[in-house]
């Protein structure tokens, strides 16, 4: 294998190998310090007397955070600055001190209460008075202090002048002796990490009683619902370039967010630890790792399955940095988390329709032919995508002139029909004395150094590179310069930018990434901020592509590696997965992992990047990423072709009629993109956080919702033509988006699912906006009429949004957008507005409007437009379906109306 | 005049009248319904006009070129797609007529396109004379080479009895020499062990009374038939046939054969000879040429270590630090998989290499002298060479035979070869075509192979031989497939699709590897260009 378990790390092993206990930390309680919104408190480690500051912050929304640094550290240990992950200096909120007693320091924020425990020192959160969280339960908190290496050897000998260094010794010397070799120097596999700063790491447990289940830290290629790692390795965080990564397993992938949310059927928490460096993440819980043992345990013991979910946390380097995130409910905490780390801006519409791509398209002429062939086959799409291939020799920002002479006139011809190109810019920079980029980052010495202080160099695409370090400011805004239209020659207005390679991948390098010991400009380690790495690389290219339009025009930014607050300037796709039914089921636990993340902007590559998959995969691919956020078909260059319109014509069409149906759906999509930016909510979500009291779907990870009105259940198996579908929901009726034949809500039923058919449902209550026209991209569809369908709940009234703007620009952020509300309610359809710009108009209007589960048919229909005008509709009823189509009224999407049935 | 945006002339007289049925399943509209920018019909007939029927289709009369449809998603989308305009109405764009110069490029291309039609079309003509020559020649050399054949297998026949013939003699008077020298080699064995009966005798008889009994037999290690360690009485009755004792006539006769073998092994000198000539055996085998395995090794080796290309250095440091399976991914450059495909180890010399270590092991099988035959006697030497001279014949005869069949074969896989409905591809078979683009020169040989070799120089790669034409079902002569190249390095073996279209010569115009280890040719040739229509006599616009 090439990536670490946690046994060939040392400092895994040391946190992991830690028991359960009483910690040897204890808090001072006499030190307490308290401000409107905080309070800072003395911490002592009893064993080897070293002193830690512990700080706690009220924070706006119901968070609280807690820091733990050390009071006299030797060296500077590093805190990730404000901007990179924090979108800001978080708002505090007050912070009320009740008192001590019998050590127990109590606070409360808001309805949300803190206590800290002395001795030993340890923090309890609670909601209402009830625990939902605990710091430090089990005692595993362990803050390895700066230390020199001499002293540590003396240490080690006993000679230890100083009382306190003289009490570590005694009382960690057995295991000092063993774990000393990983401690300053580390070997794996040949490659030795020479640590000139000793053990840095610092972990704790964090605990949810009540909690049968917790979610999040991705990225792993596993179950939504986080598995207890008893038996395995933990959830590794560390960003990796993985060939070929295996599924159901707790191995580093390409980015990380070390954000965790736990739910149970009153309450939604979560914990957000900040930190650049690897970490790994140990699960238990008291249910899960039940044994038939524990269970009679249990019995003799009283213990009556209150379920509790413990996990343990240790990163290699930096400081503990918790947010604790009070919910309580589902809604409460994603806006908390957005409050913290940004939200995902609002795409542009053409960023969220179908995007091709493959390795590689070889040259102008195969970009013409599919473009052409697309329109032939009369499949959308709105952005083709260039590889490394396209470059002259792997040096990014330039193009293989023999394939791409004329790359600008490919970009007229592209843009002409609304489409957008994407071309792969990586962030390591060939070593060639001739490539412009490289000399120019080289002589202003912006380059990431080895440990002697030299350029390091390194083996990607192009042979020998060297790396931009990211970290500084400066060198982000030179890489943001490199995107001007003068800088990137060859470029154009409609060109956007996917980075790769970003965790970095480095072929000749332990786990294929930098060195741990690698130094950036600023002198940290590598070790203290690999994870942030990634994110700065497309932070930059955001800048780029901001600065290029002169902050007019919305970027559009891929990447591979992330980290928390990556949703701020950057779509993530999961990387190279295969084209195996395996990989298309894990799509939806991933992105539902990356939602819940924030990282809303994301997708797996349709199809699957290596492999062959055969033509139903592909088919039953396309109809799973519908209603994925992120929809791009990529393949790896050794495969066969595989353009939807290549496949044999059966899937062909299921690919198209999907690919179109993506497009009908994108209103829908934009205002859930909207609702993003604005709330925090993911546009891809698990059951129970539309349906957070019902504890039976807190482990689905089969089926998932997109927004809160449609229903999805992919088909991930050969050869399936019905499939089981659990319909969530009480008194909750849901509708087929095709035929619109209802289920009632709160069962299991099997539904028809030939390979023409996408199992989806859209849920009673909700108005979907639609667009039917079937553009050939959805730069074309910006003046097109608006479908409004309409499924009634039990009591036969309905609600949703309708959101437009120029679909392109910033101007929305200056108001010039509608936001409407529609609402169904007594037989009365009313479109009210929300917001509309002063300088907004739209001429989209409203084509027909479906009403589904309409039990008698209507004598007469009538519009009542803003101008108080009343006007006769016609409509269709169908008895069998219960559906009404209201023909053609005609109105503005961005005006007042009301349609009144009688 | 006055039909509703979007339909053609022919369907015009659909579009009249206060209603209006919608045009497959005749549900009834009013005809202020037509072109309102809403879809009611569900075959889209009712908006040819507008986008509302995402299935509907817009007639644009393009003039002064030809009337077209196109999808009427396309109507108002801010492209202009019909040449005179006219499907983008609502404002947003202006669209130019650009029809009349449409047309006259069209015209243009049609006429070049007729050019080429009517000289390759010549050539055609030619090609089809030429291709039933050829195959009226190779039928009549195939009835001629059948008639000869006829021919040769009876003058064979008669040569083989000859020879049959002359074989018997042949045969008995080797055989009598023969059976005649094996007489007087089984005699002198007799002698042999008579003489050495009597030495083993001799030696038993320890007591030298000229009768060897079972004390004495019992003296002797090896009678010990149960390896117990000593040899019992019964042991050594057993070996005396169940008698009390031998003289030498009984011994020699009855019971040194049985003895022999197990008396014999303990003669040391013996054993020494035989343990010496295996070691001699061994040696010989270790010290011949080197085995094919290490020869394979040896060359695989050479292409990897003596790189070239840019990409060398990439697969060194694939060599020190990634594992095998991520080369996959890294290093996927062009070519390497060329290198890695097939190593020039030639197996065909490892085979003889195999040959000559027998013969040599032959040669050096020690040779009794004494053991050789006598020469056969002159009359038999006679009788040995009539035979010879009659199988010389007979072989020569076989031969001819055998060379006629040969060609038969050919001729019939030529004639069984589909070379066009008029024989018409045939003069393609036998020559070869070359496109070279920036790396590489392909190669196209008709019905035989395509490859392609790296312009600087190196190894040809076979991209596919011949395997069958490959057009769609009405038109199968449109393109060939060329099958089990050369086998891709993590995927298929490599195949190339040419495409054939018509033109004044043979070129092949393109090549290209539109997905991984799948290719495709460009070839023009005469044989494709079907007969020009005859000229109209005056221009016609086509929508009067």
């Amino acid at each position: 294998e090439n990536f670490r378990t946690c046994d060939q790390s040392g400092f895994c092993k040391r946190h992991r190998n830690m028991q359960p206990g009483s910690s040897d930390y204890v808090v001072q309680a006499s030190s307490l310090r308290l401000s409107k919104t905080s309070l800072m408190v003395d911490v002592l480690n009893t064993k080897n007397n070293v002193r830690f500051l512990l700080q706690v912050y009220g924070l706006q929304h119901g968070i609280f955070r807690v820091k733990l640094v050390e009071a006299e550290p030797i060296r500077q240990r590093y805190e990730i600055p404000i901007g990179v992950t924090l979108v800001a200096e978080p708002e505090q909120a007050e912070l009320v001190y009740h008192g001590d007693s019998n050590g127990q320091l109590k606070f409360s924020l808001g309805d949300n209460q803190m206590l800290i425990n002395s001795n030993p020192l340890r923090l309890d959160f609670l909601i209402n008075n009830e625990p939902v969280s605990s710091v430090n339960a089990q005692g595993l908190l362990k803050f390895e202090h700066t230390r020199e290496k001499r002293a540590a050897k003396e240490e080690e000998a006993g000679e230890g002048a100083e009382d306190e260094v003289g009490a570590e010794n005694e009382e960690e010397k057995p295991s000092a002796d063993v774990d000393d070799e990983g401690m300053w120097e580390e070997t794996f596999k040949g490659f030795s990490d020479s640590k000139p700063n000793g053990p840095t790491s610092v972990g704790v447990d964090i605990a949810f009683p009540g909690f049968r289940y917790v979610y999040g830290i991705p990225e792993h290629a596993d179950s939504f619902a986080l598995k207890t790692t008893k038996s395995t390795d933990p959830y590794r965080m560390y960003n990796l370039d993985v060939f070929e990564y295996e599924l159901y397993n707790p191995m580093a992938l390409y980015g990380h967010i070390p954000f965790m949310v736990a739910h149970n059927d009153k309450h939604t928490v979560g914990v957000f630890f900040q930190n650049a460096a690897e970490g790994w993440i140990d699960i238990q819980s008291n249910i899960a790792d039940k044994s038939v043992f524990s269970n009679l345990a249990d019995f003799v013991t009283g213990n009556n399955d209150v379920p509790q979910t413990d996990t343990h946390w240790f990163f290699e380097d930096g400081i503990i940095d918790v947010f604790v995130l009070l919910g309580p409910s589902p809604k409460d905490v994603f806006k908390q988390y957005a409050s913290l780390t940004g939200n995902t801006p609002l795409p542009p519409l053409w960023a969220i329709a179908y995007h091709q791509c493959r390795w590689n398209y070889n040259d102008q002429d195969d970009v013409r032919t599919v473009d052409q062939t697309m329109d032939k086959f009369d499949i959308p799409f709105d952005v083709i995508w260039l590889d490394i291939e396209h470059t002259d020799g792997k040096k990014y920002f330039t193009w293989d002139g023999s394939r791409f002479g004329d790359s600008v006139e490919m970009l007229r011809n592209l843009s002409s029909k609304g489409r957008k190109m994407v071309t792969i810019v990586d962030p390591h920079l060939k070593r060639d004395d001739n490539y412009e980029k490289y000399t120019d980052a080289r002589s202003q010495g912006l380059l990431v150094k080895n440990k002697d202080g030299n350029d390091f160099d390194g083996w990607c695409w192009p042979g020998s590179s060297s790396w931009p370090d990211f970290l500084e400011p400066k060198v982000r805004k030179w890489w943001a310069d490199q995107f001007s239209l003068e800088k990137y020659q060859g470029s154009a207005n409609n060109l956007y930018v996917w980075n790769d390679m970003n965790e970095p991948s480095v072929f000749n390098s332990p786990e294929i990434t930098f060195p741990k010991d690698v130094r950036h400009l600023s002198g940290v380690e590598n070790r203290e901020v690999h994870n942030i790495y990634g994110m700065l690389v497309h932070q930059a290219t955001w800048d780029g592509l901001l600065k290029r339009s002169n902050y007019k025009e919305r970027p559009f930014v891929l990447t591979r590696a992330f980290f928390a607050g990556s949703q701020r300037s950057g779509a993530v796709w999961t990387g190279d997965n295969m084209g195996e039914w395996s990989h298309l089921k894990m799509t939806v636990p991933m992105m539902l992992s990356l939602n819940l993340a924030g990282i809303h902007f994301s997708g797996a590559d349709i199809g699957g990047f290596f492999k062959n998959p055969d033509s139903e995969l592909i088919a039953r691919w396309y109809q799973a990423a519908i209603f994925q956020p992120f929809f791009r078909a990529h393949a790896h260059i050794d495969t066969k072709r595989r353009e939807p319109y290549l496949l044999p014509e059966e899937h062909m069409i299921v690919a198209r009629d999907a690919i179109k149906k993506r497009y009908s759906y994108l209103p829908y999509w934009y205002q859930l993109f909207y609702e993003s930016e604005t709330t925090g909510m993911p546009p891809m979500r698990s059951l129970w956080m539309e349906f957070p009291s019902e504890a039976n779907i807190f482990e689905k990870d089969d089926e998932f919702m997109t927004g809160n009105a449609i229903l999805v259940k992919p088909v991930t198996e050969e050869s399936q033509t019905s499939i089981s579908v659990y319909f969530p929901g009480k008194d909750v009726v849901w509708y087929d988006i095709d035929s619109y034949e209802s289920y009632s809500g709160q069962q299991e039923k099997i539904v028809q699912a030939p390979v023409s058919k996408l199992p989806a449902f859209q849920k009673g209550g909700t108005i979907v906006p639609r667009k039917m026209r079937g553009r050939r991209s959805a730069s074309l569809t910006y003046n097109d009429p608006i479908t409004l369908v309409v499924c009634l709940d039990k009591y036969g009234n309905a609600d949703g949004q309708v959101y437009l703007d120029d679909y392109h620009s910033y101007e929305y952020r200056h108001g010039s957008y509608a936001l409407t509300h529609l609402s169904f309610h007594n037989f009365k359809l009313e479109n009210n507005i929300l917001h509309i710009g002063k300088d907004f108009t739209t001429k989209e209007w409203v084509e027909r409007i479906i009403v589904v589960g309409v039990n008698t048919e209507p004598k007469n229909i009538h519009l009542i437009d803003a101008d108080h005008n009343k006007m006769d509709l016609g409509n269709r009823y169908d008895t069998q379906t219960k559906v009404l189509t209201i023909r053609k009224p005609g109105v503005n999407v961005a005006q007042k109306w009301i349609i009144n049935l009688h | 005049v006055g039909r509703p945006k979007g339909v053609s002339l022919e369907k015009a007289s659909f579009y009249v009248g206060t209603e209006f049925k919608c045009l497959s399943n005749g549900k009834t509209i009013p005809m202020e319904h037509v072109n309102d920018d809403y879809c009611d019909c569900e075959d889209g007939s009712d908006e040819p006009g507008t986008s509302a029927c995402s299935n509907g289709l817009f007639y644009c009369e393009n003039k002064p070129y030809k009337g077209t449809y196109i999808m009427s998603s396309r109507v108002n989308d801010g492209i202009c797609d019909c040449c005179d305009g006219s499907d983008e109405y609502d404002g947003t764009i202006s669209c130019e007529n650009t029809c009349e110069k449409l047309f006259a490029e069209i015209r243009a291309q049609q006429e070049a396109f007729r050019k080429k039609q009517e000289e390759g079309y010549k050539v055609k003509l030619e090609y089809i004379q030429q291709g039933h020559r050829v195959k009226e020649e190779k039928r009549a050399r195939l009835s001629e080479l059948v008639k000869n054949k006829a021919a040769l297998v009876e003058e064979l026949d008669n040569l083989r009895a000859v020879k049959d013939e002359a074989e018997v003699p042949e045969k008995e008077a080797k055989d009598k020499h023969e059976e005649a020298w094996k007489a007087i080699k089984a005699e002198r064995q007799k002698q042999r062990d008579a003489i050495a009966a009597a030495q083993a005798f001799a030696k038993l008889d320890s007591n030298q009374d000229n009768v060897v009994d079972f004390p004495e037999l019992m003296k002797h290690k090896e009678f010990d038939i149960d390896s117990d360690g000593t040899v019992s009485e019964d042991e050594a009755r057993e070996y005396l046939e169940d008698s009390e004792q031998t003289d030498l006539a009984t011994f020699t006769e009855k019971i040194w054969p049985n003895i022999k073998e197990i008396f014999k092994l303990k003669n040391p000198e013996e054993v020494k000879e035989g343990e010496k000539s295996e070691t001699a055996e061994d040696i010989h085998v270790e010290d011949g040429p080197p085995s094919p395995e290490v020869t394979d090794e040896q060359e695989a080796a050479t292409p990897l270590d003596v790189s070239t290309d840019p990409d060398a250095i990439t697969e060194g440091v694939a060599d020190t630090a990634i594992p095998d399976e991520d080369r996959d991914k890294y290093y996927d450059e062009d070519d390497e998989d060329e290198e890695e495909d097939d190593y020039p180890g030639d197996d065909d010399e490892d085979d003889d290499d195999k040959v000559d270590v027998n013969e040599q092991q032959e040669k050096h099988k020690p040779e009794d002298e004494e053991e050789k035959m006598p020469e056969y006697s002159e009359e038999t030497k006679l009788l040995i060479q009539a035979a010879d001279e009659a199988r010389k014949h007979y072989d020569e005869a076989d031969e001819k035979v055998k060379d006629i069949e040969k060609e038969i074969t050919g001729i019939e896989k030529y004639l069984e070869m589909d070379l066009g409905p008029q024989e018409e591809f045939s003069a393609l078979k036998g020559q070869c075509f070359e496109f070279t683009d920036r790396e590489y020169t392909y190669k196209f040989c008709p019905f035989d192979k395509t490859s392609q070799k790296p312009k600087g120089g190196g190894i040809e790669t076979n991209l596919g031989t011949w395997g069958h034409w490959y057009g769609p079902e009405e038109d199968k002569y449109d393109s060939q497939k060329y099958e089990n190249g050369q086998g891709c390095w993590n995927g298929p073996n490599r195949s190339c699709h040419v495409n054939f279209h018509c033109g004044a010569e043979n070129i092949l115009t393109g090549a290209s590897e539109p997905s991984r280890c799948e290719y495709q040719f460009d070839f023009t040739t005469p044989a494709r260009c079907s007969e020009p229509e005859p000229l109209p006599t005056h221009q016609v616009h086509e929508e009067l």
